[in-house]
């Protein structure tokens, strides 16, 4: 019999790189994403204007715009295979844990594309100071990890209700607060010269806590 | 009934003698009086919090659909009392430093907590069929169980040094006059027993709705 | 390779509701051993599509439990789906793929050794082996019907569930169907759930639910 995680392994990379090469075909996730996280950006930023000398405000207005655009564009990873109904297909080849880590995957990758495009115009437009790029990363790459674990739970589970674009901002928002909070608080210290271990202290065991728990999860969410 | 009655008698009599015999806490003046309920409702909200979220995990272990009616009929009463505990005690932060709102560590926490029965009753409400309702809304529960901590304890740490706390919350808990502690401690019995009463209530009607269904 | 010799799927005090409703799945209880074909029959809502979707491990119903036997023990119900292959009218597949590469990945996904071979070949049974790269959104009813027949047969599973497999398909379709009926038969066991006299036919044992359980073997 082979190894049951390796084999576990072979299907959540199959799942993973059909998303991806789904998204690529169509594209629409994306880009919808990008033009959402750039108009959230563009629309703070120009009534913000320039603040160079505002490290509190600089870190708050970015994990606000990084939020929205996670609320925006994370549901669709599941709303799309129901939308199609391709979730029954997806059971039948692979478990439910398996299927989430796909999907898991790859909405992380999804959200660093996105941040990838949005971080560093935020930067330029708000003429923010110049980051300390080690500590700045690793709290955005933290704070990422649980965006997208948390969205992922969330998504899955909206996903099965009548009216999921109202709700996925508001259930999901409770479970993020403690990313929002630590994710400023890491990103104001690495501006003000300050120790940021902390709050990465804080980001990583609450991203290994949601993950942690939402992968025992799965296997109840699909029963019908 | 009787129930009914004697949790009647017992809260009007605290607090009866609670607004009329009980002395003033120092620190506090007038505003001794809040504490009667204010207090009391947070801890209602909490242990309702407690009660839903572990008759969630019971649910999901056991797919007993008492075990959801229980953890709805908790998430709707503590929905209830936490709003009763965030007015008033945006009332009594307003007579006592000034303003409504100053993102306290406990004001925060209790704001929180508002969120989290929020989104989870909006859950409930958007899921037709009752096993998929109670499972959904379980694993919702559960995975906010895991936010609750850092919410609790860690954010509103985190918003006090982000925010200088100037005023120092103190509720003169420690070193209660007897009387105070005596109704103080009254009331809290007096609310857990009307909490478990509505309970009751609130989880016969989700059953008699199923079985008028049937 | 299991030898499809010790297969079998058996159920006990199976029930299933739909909210208040009953369905013909109420105290249901049978045993299948060993190769052949079972038809599964009734009228429109008894249950057919149910009691499929219940072996299959994906819907866990309200009472009662079924046994699926693979080379003589029991399998748990989360590993069913390695198993069995189910082909049902709710099987849709990825619009913008084509055929053969939906096939591919759903090989992929249950880790099989050479996944665009297994595809092909899956392919080449149901008589799609032409139209294999076009994408499914250009499919017309009846090739989507053979390619859930195809996806159903891409693991050469000992367990095959068919719903309805003859509905959008033409003579030469429905053909195919009887080949591969008779072909899993000799090899495993068909649950065939059908209204269709010809299909049912095609069967030497037959449940029928009626809304209050198990019928007359045929």
């Amino acid at each position: 019999m082979p190894n049951a995680a390796s084999s576990s392994a072979a299907t959540v990379w199959a799942i993973l790189r059909k998303e991806c090469r789904s998204e690529w075909r169509t594209r629409y996730g994306l880009n919808a994403a990008v033009l959402f996280a750039v108009t959230s950006l563009t629309a703070v930023t120009f009534s913000a204007g320039r603040m160079p000398d505002r490290p509190d405000l600089l870190a708050a207005l970015l994990w606000i715009t990084l939020l929205f655009a996670a609320l925006a564009s994370m549901s669709h990873a599941f709303v799309r295979e129901m939308e199609s109904r391709t979730l029954l297909l997806l059971r039948l080849v692979a478990s439910p844990t398996e299927i989430a880590l796909g999907k898991l995957l790859f909405n992380i990758a999804f959200l660093l594309v996105v941040e990838a495009i949005t971080v560093p115009l935020f930067l330029v437009l708000t003429g923010a100071p110049p980051v300390r790029l080690t500590q700045f990363l690793t709290i955005l790459g933290l704070g990422t990890l649980s965006l997208a674990a948390s969205s992922t739970l969330v998504g899955a589970v909206i996903a099965q209700t009548r009216s999921r674009g109202a709700l996925f901002a508001g259930v999901s928002l409770p479970l993020l607060l403690p990313v929002l909070a630590s994710g400023v608080a890491g990103t104001r210290a690495q501006w003000d010269g300050m120790p940021i271990l902390a709050d990465v202290r804080l980001l990583a065991a609450y991203a290994v806590a949601l993950l942690g728990v939402s992968l025992l999860l799965y296997d109840h969410l699909w029963e019908d | 009934m009787i129930w009914r009655i004697g949790i009647f008698l017992w809260i009007a009599a605290t607090m009866a003698v609670a607004l009329l015999a009980a002395p003033l806490v120092p620190v506090l003046q007038e505003t001794t009086r809040v504490l009667y309920f204010h207090i009391p409702s947070a801890w209602i909200t909490v242990v309702a919090l407690g009660w839903s979220m572990l008759n969630s995990v019971l649910y999901l272990w056991r797919r007993d659909l008492r075990r959801d009616d229980h953890a709805a009929a908790a998430a709707e009463l503590g929905f209830l009392f936490c709003i009763a505990a965030t007015v008033t005690g945006s009332i009594w932060a307003k007579s006592m430093w000034g303003s409504w709102w100053n993102w306290d560590p406990r004001e925060t926490s209790i704001f929180f907590v508002l969120l989290i029965y929020g989104a989870y009753l909006a859950l409930r409400g958007s899921i037709e069929g009752e096993e998929k309702r109670a499972r959904l809304s379980a694993v919702y529960s559960i995975i906010a169980f895991v936010a609750v901590p850092p919410l609790i304890f860690v954010v509103p740490r985190i918003y006090s040094t982000l925010h200088p706390d100037p005023i120092i919350n103190t509720s003169g808990k420690i070193d209660m006059d007897p009387m105070i502690r005596w109704c103080f401690f009254s009331m809290l019995v007096g609310f857990t027993f009307l909490f478990s009463w509505l309970q009751s209530l609130r989880v016969r009607v989700f059953r008699l709705e199923r079985r008028l269904a049937a | 390779m299991s030898s499809g010799a010790a297969v079998g799927v058996r159920a006990e005090k199976l029930s299933h509701r739909y909210g208040r409703r009953a369905t013909g799945v109420d105290g249901l209880a049978f045993a299948f051993d060993g190769h052949g074909t079972v038809a599964v029959t009734g009228p429109n809502g008894s249950g057919k599509s149910t009691l499929l979707r219940i072996i299959a491990g994906l819907l866990r119903p309200t009472e009662g439990a079924t046994t699926v036997i693979v080379d003589g023990r029991e399998c748990p119900s989360a590993r069913r789906r390695d198993f069995l292959g189910l082909a049902t009218p709710e099987l849709s597949f990825y619009e913008e793929f084509s055929a053969v590469e939906n096939l591919a990945f759903a090989a992929e996904a249950r880790r099989l050794a050479a996944p665009r071979r297994a595809a092909d070949a899956a392919l080449a049974v149901v008589g799609l082996a032409a139209r294999a790269g076009d994408r499914v959104a250009a499919y017309s009813s009846g090739m989507k019907q053979r390619l859930r027949l195809a996806f159903a047969l891409l693991h050469e599973p000992p367990l095959l569930l068919l719903d309805e497999p003859g509905s959008h398909l033409d003579e030469a379709g429905r053909d195919a169907v009887r080949e591969v009926v008779a072909h899993q038969a000799a090899r495993g066991l068909v649950l065939l759930a059908t209204n269709d006299p010809r299909e049912i036919q095609l069967a030497e044992r037959r449940i029928e639910l009626r809304g209050h359980g198990l019928g007359d073997p045929a």
